[in-house]
């Protein structure tokens, strides 16, 4: 039979997860919340200190001569480049130019790097690697991982970690140690918000920083937060999620269902000017020279014209608490221009908010669209418009 | 250093690049040929090992198509009456006798006056299987010169049109044949042999047929394939032209040469050099460069994918593909100078007793050792004998080809001499040739001389790999053109490409 695990953190996750609403993330029990409500734990990665425990997160370390070139050759950033001590956000596409998964590469060494994901990837890794002196290990299980987000993280991480994290810049990544225990600080999130992820050798080692991170953040407004909160921040961040807001090309049943990095709005992270051979680089070139048919974009819904539709039936707008992962068509006239993959409240910015997936060319930013919504068991469509992503972004975050 | 710039560098001077070689340069077309070794042919060769000691070395005679004859104009023997002539039945001919040689000496030829002798039902069945198997041979023949679809693609018209032809082959063949020869490609050999004959002698010679150069027995499924394969690729059971394989390559030779065509000897290849995913040149093992805008190879696929490109610049699953390409040789030579009182007659002999002796034969290939009891199959030239024998597989599970060469040698003596006990004293010299040889000598991977093992699951728009059939690569102005791809026997692959890069 198979069964969840449980992160090293879960002795102390457990017992402050109030409503027992695991969440099945990557075969590991994940905290839905801690509290019945979202609102405490959105406002702690907004305004305060958020500790979530994103053990779950599938991580590789891939080591050796080859190991940049591998990376190089998967990724489609330009890997050669990275310094070490530096982080980079990546897709990884199929020879199609369809996206396989997305994460993060550091840069931990000359020649070692972490390379996380959301689903297992050895099989293609190990596949590109025909020819090449590199090592590839999955480390999900060796290695626990905390992300800390919100404003006030960098003042916990101060008084907490050996070495100060003021100059630790935007995704880059130190080695450091809190109560004497080795860890690594990178700075990046998947909140849009000022924010670190630690990351440290799963023993019992690891709850001495989860202890440590909650006892000096007491003064600073943290709280433990689960991954639903997590869902609302990162879509106010603009930030999808595979299996949600994409199929990745490599279960996807038909052509339709898969994206390439450019209908995701990666466009930043593909560098057809990198040298060599990379994974679905012709492809990638002809999307470029071409231009894609889909944009996946951001939708903030009107409320005013919501409230118009809710009022006929004699009742103000109703949203959800939650990051809604259902998807939502997207019209304009009566003809169905694209969807929402995930729409959410933002209760910072009060609007109805949501990743969309529009055909050309609708994705146009300032387009006028509307957006499929349930009221009193009936569809309707409430109008939205297409704006920039992301749809929050504190100038703190990269300062 | 960069010398000369040239339209097309072919790698490889066997008969599959030569073939290539010579219509492109007929086409007016600046070629090189490149041939690591320093002569010619590949292993379409006949070589000297000493003074009146020249053998075909690796493949016994040989034909050509008679198209590729015709449009480059060569002057060679071919046989009489062979496939790829529309509608000719091979004639029972006496001139090149194919003989199972039995302990007793009393050694059967097959045709239907000597199988009368051992079976009167035999021999009245002889003439309909030789019907049948000229026919399939015909029909494979035809499928080999259609330049298969790179299948699961869509079909171009050019491809379809190939295919429509193919299929109207098919048709016109007969319903019944058509449906035979379908029937026949998964067969065993064993199986297939037995719908027609009774005798175990004549079963067995023939299947030997069916697993020669394979690694695979009669018991096999795809055997009945094999068998028409080699049927079509010799003309019937025996080697034509044996001791004359040179001259075919050599030909070629002279016709490339003769339409302007350049070809260099003792040139290794090293590298392809691919820029920006698309082929540019070589690389020499000496350090030169060559520069040409389109570069084939009749190197096998693994060696000129993963060793001369690189897994580095191809896709993941397209190198995923080619490494699961099956290669598996398991074929030795030994080839002996004699004073010329061996005893052996002419001919194609083979020790193949019957089809349980040629299955356990192969049995030891399966577990990496060297069949105890091997098949042979025997020609001579002169003083020569040459022996074929199986199966000596590649990958050896207890020794090492440096020292298990020798033992292969005698075991191959040994057994003939039992049937001719003169052999052994008549023996002047020796040269063995082990799967090993075949690799480090004659450049092919894991010493399988057809490039990707015949096998259902290799053959048409399967081979090399499914997806790339038409000798393209994922390598823009890269080719294939060797027996690895589709239609790799008696040049069709060499002439097939040359309309592929029109």
């Amino acid at each position: 039979m198979f069964n969840l695990k449980t992160t090293p953190f879960h002795e102390r996750t457990s017992a402050l997860c109030q409503p027992q609403n695991w969440r099945k993330w990557a075969g590991y029990f994940a905290a839905g919340s801690y509290e019945h409500t979202l609102d405490r734990e959105y406002w702690a990665i907004r305004n305060a200190a958020a500790l979530i425990d994103v053990s779950p997160l599938i991580k590789y370390v891939i080591k050796g001569k080859d190991a940049a070139a591998l990376l190089h050759r998967v990724t489609t950033r330009d890997i050669h480049k990275m310094k070490v001590g530096q982080v980079a956000y990546t897709g990884w596409c199929d020879e199609e130019g369809k996206m396989i998964d997305d994460g993060t590469v550091t840069r931990l060494e000359e020649s070692t790097f972490r390379l996380t994901a959301a689903e297992p990837n050895l099989r293609w890794l190990t596949m590109n690697a025909v020819g090449m002196e590199v090592g590839i290990t999955e480390v999900t299980d060796e290695v626990a991982a905390l992300s800390f987000q919100g404003p006030n993280t960098r003042k916990v991480l101060n008084i907490v970690a050996e070495s100060p994290v003021d100059e630790l810049k935007y995704f880059r990544m130190m080695k450091n140690r809190i109560k004497g225990v080795e860890v690594t600080i990178s700075r990046t999130g998947y909140t849009g918000d000022l924010g670190y992820e630690i990351w440290m050798d799963n023993n019992r080692d690891a709850l001495k920083i989860w202890d440590t991170l909650m006892e000096a953040g007491g003064d600073y407004g943290i709280a433990p937060v689960g991954i639903l909160a997590m869902d609302m921040a990162r879509v106010e961040a603009g930030l999808f999620m595979l299996d949600v807001d994409y199929t990745s090309a490599s279960h996807a049943w038909i052509e339709p269902q898969k994206s390439s990095p450019y209908e995701l709005g990666l466009d930043w992270t593909v560098a057809l000017d990198k040298p060599g051979y990379f994974v679905g680089r012709r492809a990638l070139e002809k999307e470029k020279r071409e231009g894609s048919i889909w944009k996946m974009v951001g939708l903030a819904v009107d409320w005013v014209g919501m409230e118009k539709i809710y009022k006929q039936v004699g009742l103000p707008p109703q949203i959800p608490g939650m990051a809604v992962r259902g998807s939502l068509p997207v019209m304009v006239g009566n003809v169905q221009v694209g969807y929402a993959s995930t729409s959410t409240w933002s209760p910072l910015l009060k609007t109805y908010i949501a990743l969309a997936h529009l055909q050309k060319p609708y994705f146009e930013l300032g387009t006028d669209v509307r957006m499929e919504i349930t009221v009193e068991h009936h569809r309707q469509h409430a109008p939205a418009k297409v704006v920039k992503l992301p749809f929050y972004e504190p100038e703190w975050k990269k300062r | 250093m960069t010398s000369k710039h040239y339209d097309t560098i072919i790698i490889g001077a066997g008969h599959n690049g030569l073939v290539a070689a010579a219509y492109l340069a007929k086409q007016g077309k600046k070629v090189l040929v490149l041939e690591r070794r320093s002569i010619v042919g590949g292993t379409v060769v006949t070589e000297s090992f000493g003074e009146s000691f020249t053998v075909d070395s690796v493949q016994t005679g040989g034909m050509l198509r008679p198209d590729i004859i015709k449009d480059l104009k060569l002057s060679f023997p071919t046989r009489a009456s062979s496939t790829g002539q529309k509608g000719t039945v091979l004639s029972l001919s006496t001139e090149f006798p194919f003989i199972s040689l039995q302990p007793d000496g009393n050694h059967l030829t097959l045709d239907a006056e000597s199988i009368k002798r051992i079976s009167e039902k035999d021999a009245e069945r002889w003439p309909e299987f030789v019907r049948f198997m000229d026919k399939a041979a015909y029909i494979l023949d035809t499928a080999y010169a259609t330049i298969m679809p790179r299948l699961p693609k869509n079909l171009n018209i050019r491809e379809g049109y190939g295919l429509l032809e193919l299929g109207l082959e098919l048709r016109l063949a007969g319903r019944k044949d058509m449906l035979n020869f379908i029937r026949a490609l998964p067969m065993t050999a064993q199986e297939l042999v037995e719908e027609y004959f009774e005798s175990e002698i004549v079963k067995a010679a023939i299947a030997s047929v069916a697993i020669h150069d394979s690694t695979l027995g009669p018991m096999s499924a795809g055997t009945g394939y094999t068998l028409i394969h080699n049927w079509m690729n010799r003309g019937g059971l025996s080697h034509p032209n044996v001791g004359k394989a040179g001259e075919i390559t050599n030909a070629l030779a002279d016709a490339v040469k003769a339409f302007g065509g350049e070809i260099r000897t003792d040139a290794e290849v090293k590298n392809i050099k691919v820029e920006g995913q698309v082929a540019k040149g070589v690389l020499l093992a000496n350090g030169e460069e060559i520069s040409a805008n389109i570069v084939l190879s009749s190197a096998d696929p693994k060696h000129t994918l993963l060793k001369l490109v690189g897994a580095q610049d191809l896709p993941p699953e397209f190198v995923w593909h080619t490494q699961s390409i099956k290669m598996r040789g398991s074929v030795a030579k030994v080839h002996l100078q004699t004073n010329g009182n061996h005893g052996i007659p002419e001919g194609t002999l083979v020790i193949a007793p019957s089809i349980k002796y040629l299955e356990r034969a192969y049995d030891a290939a399966k577990y990496g050792e060297i069949s105890e009891k091997p098949y042979l199959e025997v020609t001579t030239s002169e003083n020569t004998v040459s022996i074929h024998f199986q199966f000596a597989p590649y990958a050896l599970k207890n020794e090492s080809w440096q020292v298990a060469g020798s033992k292969v040698e005698k075991l191959a003596i040994d057994t003939l001499s039992e049937y001719f006990p003169n052999l052994q004293s008549s023996i002047i010299n020796r040269k063995s040739i082990t799967p090993l040889d075949l690799e480090t000598t004659y450049g092919l991977t894991e010493g399988d001389l057809n490039h990707g093992q015949l096998m259902l699951d290799q053959f048409l728009f399967m081979r090399p790999i499914p997806g790339w059939s038409n000798h393209k690569t994922p390598i823009d102005n890269l080719y294939l053109c060797g027996s690895g791809v589709h239609g790799g026997v008696s040049g069709a692959s060499g002439r097939n490409v040359v309309k592929v890069l029109k």
